[in-house]
């Protein structure tokens, strides 16, 4: 993953190396064909268990996430298995999550997009309870912050979470010890059905940084790059010692909380504006496109990788084992050693 | 970390907190729980300490006092009031290989942290394999007239949560001995202090570094072949005492420190159930639902062909732990109470 501006970016006036906005661009199609096809198969009784779909918000996904280091720690939602996708994760164990299987990151223990891979690419395995992980984050920055490795924790929660006593137990906290740590507010204007003036009272959530004494940004998420360049630049203040910032990024969710919703109480008008003139995906490719950075065969391309690599993961998914029901109760504690053998678990003598 | 030497002291390993053992060299159950936090803290620099008032100050019972002097604010964290924060924070730095240890200046505040044990601390293993080697410690129990949000047993709402060991000792060598144990445990751990044994209770302690008891293990305290009683914690010494009356009368009372109350050392207790055929069980915890409840089936599942009489259950009713000596006497379960019901069991 690109870690500085490179000179010839900077020349070009672009934020990125050609190679890097490929990439991004690549991992926006993957998110919008994954969230589409996935939906298709929920709807069809082929996909057990719930989707939480992203659509509308690839911009804040893809871009928070862009801007970490593989060190760096992350600690997502439901909502923004995008993000992990940009961490690194495998999309055929991802895959094999979805559907139950041994394969998953979880190893069945549980499913969908609450999934997380620690060992691999410092992602926390995601809980529904939000802000549950902020907490969680402050933790992780504290270890890097003891240890001067220079690292540093992510969190990502949405609007609606921000009215939960420990997002602002997190955020105070945070502040006073000047922990290496960003939060990114996902405001995509509802929390299920709630919209965002029934959740707070003030204009917007960035004001709030204020108030625990940090920089609070609002950006729009659905500009893909915006939303990096804002993202990387709470990254290093976090990585130099200077403490936390509060990101809000604000785009619209275009599909309901979860697959079962038709989300009717998002206003018709407020949708096909986001629809129609803030697609993160399209207007991204638009933008390389103009910008003569990809050609539409290029685009081509990255669409047939996309959709090649869901085929594969699908397969794959399918193919893996289910878990044997005779290891329901392993696991329970660490000397148990069912996790032991996994990629980067040794059990009990991990963490000794 | 930053740290600096003070003097070496009685407890003969170094430096040593500042509240020290007796002459004779008797520790308190309070000091014993110091020192394990001390030289766990020695022995390894993975070990921290965070929570209210903890540094300067010495916590809330002075547990820690004297620690930051030696280990320095960075391992002697004092923080914010935020529980659900001081429990995610330690889950966080678990993850990245710390192992800290968080101070509770009452147990009854860990239900402000409910949903960081309940739903991340206890569950994160099993869903995703990685160990969370987190003490939570802090005084639990009643019996000193604090009330009923300084008082209460939260041992049952955190062992029915699962994948947290929880330890209740009676006496200051198993005070030690497990804190120092759960402390090298890779599970996460709920460690809770008798209150009212704090300050009461002495005897001699190892000062052996490796002194360490195993958790999941209850300790017969008292031999005898009439009554078995199963209990932990405060409710421990007045079964003691208890059994010291019986004895008189001629009913020869067998006492069970469960010493860790999840998992249960479910062999010792029935051992003691066929030894004795006949079970009071003693819990400070609710009646219903408590401690004893599970503890009362085991041995109705398991040692029904061996029993003489019907399980006993005694424990306090399920109201708030009341503030008027008289109320809070009748709440918890008294000597008399533990006498007339193993008087009704040796009955049978």
């Amino acid at each position: 993953m690109a870690t500085k501006v490179e000179p010839d970016a900077a020349a070009s006036g672009r934020p990125l190396p050609d190679d890097r906005l490929k990439e991004i661009l690549y991992f926006l199609k993957l998110a919008r064909y994954f969230d589409e096809r996935m939906e298709a198969l929920y709807r069809q009784g082929r996909l057990p268990g719930a989707i939480y779909s992203g659509r509308g918000q690839e911009g804040t996904h893809v871009g928070v996430a862009y801007a970490l280091e593989p060190e760096d720690s992350l600690f997502p939602t439901h909502r923004d298995l995008t993000a992990q996708l940009t961490k690194g994760l495998d999309l055929k164990r991802v895959m094999a999550q979805f559907w139950g299987r041994i394969d998953g990151y979880l190893r069945g223990r549980d499913g969908n997009s609450h999934i997380g891979d620690w060992y691999g690419h410092r992602t926390y395995a995601v809980m529904s309870h939000l802000p549950i992980a902020y907490p969680v984050a402050c933790g992780s920055a504290l270890a890097y912050q003891r240890a001067g490795s220079g690292h540093i924790a992510m969190a990502i929660c949405g609007d609606g979470a921000t009215s939960n006593g420990r997002w602002h137990e997190a955020l105070n906290t945070s502040a006073v010890f000047r922990l290496p740590v960003v939060w990114v507010v996902n405001n995509n204007q509802f929390a299920y059905s709630t919209p965002n003036a029934k959740e707070f009272a003030v204009p917007t959530i960035a004001e709030r940084g204020a108030a625990y004494g940090m920089p609070g940004v609002r950006v729009d998420g659905t500009d893909v790059l915006e939303v990096y360049g804002v993202a990387r630049e709470a990254v290093e203040r976090a990585r130099r010692g200077d403490g936390p910032t509060l990101i809000e990024a604000v785009s619209l969710r275009w599909r309901g909380h979860a697959g079962h919703d038709p989300a009717k109480y998002v206003p018709r008008e407020l949708l096909e504006h986001y629809m129609l003139s803030k697609d993160p995906v399209k207007n991204f490719e638009q933008y390389l496109k103009d910008q003569r950075i990809v050609t539409d065969e290029d685009v081509a391309e990255i669409q047939a990788r996309v959709e090649r690599e869901f085929e594969e993961g699908h397969e794959y998914a399918l193919a893996s084992p289910f878990p044997e029901p005779g290891d329901v109760i392993k696991g329970w504690w660490v000397e148990d050693g069912y996790w032991v053998g996994e990629p980067g678990r040794a059990g009990g003598t991990e963490a000794s | 970390m930053a740290t600096q030497q003070v003097e070496a002291g009685a407890a003969g390993h170094g430096a040593e907190p500042r509240g020290k053992r007796d002459e004779d060299g008797q520790a308190t159950y309070l000091i014993a729980i110091a020192e394990a936090l001390w030289e766990e803290m020695e022995r390894d620099d993975r070990v921290f300490m965070l929570g209210e008032d903890i540094g300067v100050y010495g916590g809330a019972f002075k547990v820690t006092e004297g620690f930051i002097e030696r280990f320095g604010p960075e391992r002697v964290m004092d923080t914010p009031i935020a529980e659900e924060t001081i429990v995610g924070m330690s889950v966080g730095a678990a993850m990245e290989g710390l192992r800290p240890v968080a101070e509770f200046q009452y147990a009854d505040f860990m239900s402000s942290g409910f949903d960081e044990i309940t739903t991340v601390l206890s569950r994160y293993h099993y869903r995703a394999g990685v160990p969370l080697p987190v003490v939570l410690r802090g005084p639990s129990g009643g019996g000193v007239r604090a009330s009923s949000f300084h008082s209460i047993n939260p041992e049952p709402w955190y062992a029915y949560a699962g994948g947290i060991k929880i330890m209740c000792p009676a006496f200051p060598s198993d005070a030690k001995g497990l804190l120092k144990s759960a402390i090298r445990d890779d599970n996460p751990s709920l460690f809770l202090e008798h209150k009212w044994i704090y300050r009461r209770i002495k005897e001699q302690v190892s000062e052996d570094p490796e002194f360490l008891v195993p958790i999941g293990s209850a300790d017969v305290k008292r031999e005898g072949s009439d009554v078995s009683i199963i209990t932990y914690g405060a409710m421990v010494h007045k079964a003691l005492e208890a059994a010291e009356a019986l004895a008189h009368r001629g009913i020869s009372a067998e006492i069970v420190d469960l010493r860790t109350v999840y998992p249960l050392d479910e062999e010792t207790i029935l051992r003691s159930i066929e030894k004795t055929s006949r079970a009071l069980v003693l819990y400070e915890s609710y009646r219903f639902l408590g401690i004893g409840t599970e503890v009362a089936a085991v041995i109705a599942e398991k040692a029904f062909e061996h029993l003489d009489a019907p399980v006993v259950r005694l424990a306090p009713p399920n109201v708030p732990v009341p503030f008027s000596p008289p109320l809070e006497d009748a709440f918890l379960p008294q000597i008399a109470d533990i006498e007339a019901a193993v008087d009704r069991l040796a009955g049978w």
